[in-house]
């Protein structure tokens, strides 16, 4: 058996570094438990699978970037391990493992009620302690301690409630200070971000959506508040989403925090809690060597998210088109996000590159680049539009009748007109339904309207 | 006088020193304009990649598609980011002239921060193509913030700016002064304010209008005129 005992140094990055050793620790070995404060693992099982102990804990210590530091023992048994650990305080774990029977008493947990009595009977080390008979030590000190003794020294089972890594990540961090400013929760956030990226890693997920919770001071009377992340209950609430599973916390870290610029806080935070509620497996990286595959660069589903988070979802747009022969209703531009999840825009992807679907324009069709978000209303002058000075009509008629079902029905006769100073316009005049077709309206009648602009 | 040409001859120096009285070469990579006319008085003879193009046009003029949808086009299949576009763009004219419409993405930011920082932002992006930003009242810092950023990560750029800005000292590899001209016959008159080369001498005249509109304008007055002819 091979045991290793962890004790994680306490870190200002992680929430919970203990716990997110045991879930790094893990993935090593299904054996992991938690003593006391420290962690103990067994990992002679898996030694063959990663290339012996050494590359073993080459892999456990030395890959682990987004973990703290930590101090570890080994020992043939996890009572060896954690007693080694409990004495290694200077000198290097390996070089010279203390021999079991050395062992200080205290090191062992079920020792330690007795601790004066057997320091009394001259008894200091796990050797000594040994040496005593045993049917004595049973009913002077109880079953207990001769049961840790045999385990100490492998002679019986170890059996512990083993730890495992939970299906959804759920963690709360006491805030060291209170916070008034919702800005300032992000220090704390950051701290459960990296803890949930060791958990993501450790199920080999991508996160979907997650919940940031904080639980308001109950004294402050203003706690009874309400707006988009309070209901006016003590709670507040954020949630983010992202349009791709991702591992990628320096993103969902920069969502948050312009999410966070948006919350005002009623009374101050003193825990925080951060859920996910959406989790996918991850494909692993495509690790391509063709130059035109490595781009610099943030992907563009990162990039609307960023921009619709601090813009606005419906400033950041993307267009679709509709088949419809009223310009003003053959596209309409969404929000980009929207467009993305509901997979319309699947164009933007990267599986689906070069398969547009073709919806789009002949190349003969002659529409304006510009289109006006509202038709213009021109003045007319003897019978003529007017665009900053006289306009003369180059092209045309061009007429429409569409949109009698909808009940707003379109007649206009469209025109490609000349602006002395503003180049090539789209005009169209408006025929009153009264009017016969062919007839054109009189000048008076007439009235003209801009609409795009060919440019 | 040969002596002195070899003395000065730019080859193997460099790519970023030229002669005086000529065009930089191509030290960067460029998208052709889709006019041979532009082209040959571009350095390097197109758009640059990676660099920031300034276009000026006098206010309320906005002849820029005609200027950059050929190279838009040609550009590849990524997105192209609109900032701050001055009027609604109209996908389906877009997509006839070769930009396809699920390529655009237009971002109306408020303010004139927000909009250099969404411009930055799309610079930023892996799976951006090109960056078309409408930016009225800029600093010449925050200018040059935007061309550190085209150059990191190799984008087309193109700020659209009022022709005010002439004046302004600013940081693009390229300033080009665009308006319709005088001239009967729809032209656009373009000049560049600054390039890697000569100063300009004369501004150039293109057609101003698609080759499509164009045919469809001629085949219209021929039938005015017959039409006149008749009666």
């Amino acid at each position: 058996m091979h045991w290793i005992a962890l004790q994680p140094a306490s870190d200002a990055a992680l929430a919970d570094a203990t716990t997110a050793w045991s879930w790094w620790a893990l993935q090593f070995t299904p054996m992991v438990a938690r003593v006391e404060s420290a962690l103990v693992m067994e990992v002679s099982a898996s030694e063959r699978l990663f290339g012996g102990s050494v590359a073993l804990l080459a892999r456990i210590f030395e890959s682990n970037r987004p973990l703290a530091l930590v101090e570890y023992a080994q020992g043939a048994t996890s009572l060896i391990a954690f007693a080694r650990l409990q004495c290694a305080d200077a000198q290097a774990p390996t070089e010279h493992p203390i021999p079991a029977d050395d062992l200080p008493l205290h090191t062992l947990a079920a020792a330690r009620a007795h601790l004066p009595t057997l320091q009394r009977l001259g008894i200091a080390n796990w050797g000594q302690l040994r040496a005593l008979p045993r049917g004595g030590l049973v009913r002077r000190f109880g079953a207990g301690l001769v049961d840790a003794l045999d385990c100490a020294y492998g002679q019986r089972a170890e059996v512990y409630p083993w730890l495992t890594l939970p299906e959804v990540f759920d963690a709360p961090l006491e805030l060291a200070a209170s916070v008034e400013n919702a800005s300032a929760l992000l220090f704390g956030a950051r701290r459960l971000l990296a803890q949930l990226q060791v958990w993501l890693r450790a199920r080999q997920r991508g996160v979907l959506a997650l919940e940031l919770l904080w639980e308001l001071d109950a004294r402050r009377s203003n706690a009874l508040h309400v707006d988009a992340h309070h209901n006016g209950g003590a709670q507040g609430r954020l949630e983010l989403r992202t349009a791709e599973p991702t591992q990628d916390m320096a993103h969902l870290a920069r969502l948050l925090s312009e999410q966070l610029a948006r919350v005002t806080l009623p009374a101050p935070v003193l825990h925080l809690r951060m859920r996910s509620l959406q989790t996918q497996p991850l494909a692993g990286e495509s690790l391509s060597l063709l130059p035109e595959d490595v781009r610099a660069g943030d992907s563009l589903h990162q990039l609307l998210e960023r921009l619709s988070a601090r813009l606005g979802r419906d400033q950041v747009r993307s267009v679709l088109l509709h088949a419809d022969h009223r310009p003003e209703c053959m596209q309409s531009w969404c929000a980009a996000v929207d467009a993305i999840k509901s997979g319309a825009a699947q164009a933007y992807s990267k599986r689906a590159r070069g398969q547009f679907v073709l919806q789009e324009m002949p190349r003969e069709a002659l529409y304006p680049t510009w289109l006006l978000a509202m038709p213009l209303r021109l003045n007319v002058h003897q019978g003529l539009p007017q665009h900053h000075g006289p306009l003369t009509l180059l092209a045309g008629p061009q007429r429409l009748e569409a949109g009698w079902l909808e009940g707003d029905a379109a007649l206009r006769d469209y025109y490609v007109a000349r602006s002395k100073t503003a180049g090539l316009l789209w005009v169209y005049r408006e025929r009153l339904g009264g009017q016969a077709a062919g007839v054109p309206a009189s000048g008076a009648q007439a009235i003209w309207y801009l609409h795009g602009i060919f440019a | 006088m040969s002596a002195t040409h070899r003395l000065l001859s730019t080859v193997g120096v460099h790519p970023d020193v030229w002669q005086a009285d000529a065009l930089a070469g191509a030290p960067q990579r460029v998208l052709a304009t889709g006019d041979a006319l532009l082209d040959a008085q571009l350095p390097g003879g197109g758009w640059p990649l990676g660099v920031l193009n300034e276009i000026l046009q006098p206010a309320g003029v906005h002849s820029e598609w005609r200027l950059l949808l050929p190279a838009l086009a040609r550009s590849g299949s990524r997105a192209v980011v609109l900032v701050g576009a001055p009027h609604p763009p109209f996908g389906p004219a877009l997509g006839a002239q070769g930009v396809l419409s699920a390529r655009l993405l237009w971002v109306a930011p408020s303010g004139s921060a927000q909009r250099l920082w969404a411009t930055e932002q799309a610079l930023r992006c892996a799976d951006v193509d090109a960056v078309l930003a409408w930016l009225v009242q800029v600093r010449p810092d925050q200018l040059r913030r935007l061309q550190m950023a085209a150059a990191e990560f190799d984008k087309l750029l193109f700020v659209m700016r009022p022709e005010q800005a002439q004046a302004e000292s600013s940081p693009a590899a390229l300033r080009l002064w665009v308006a319709p001209s005088d001239q009967p016959g729809d032209a656009l008159q373009v000049r560049a304010l600054k390039r890697r080369g000569p100063p300009m001498g004369s501004s150039l005249h293109l057609a101003a209008r698609s080759a499509r509109l164009s045919m469809l304008l001629a085949a219209q007055k021929y039938a005015l005129d017959r039409t006149a002819a008749c009666v």
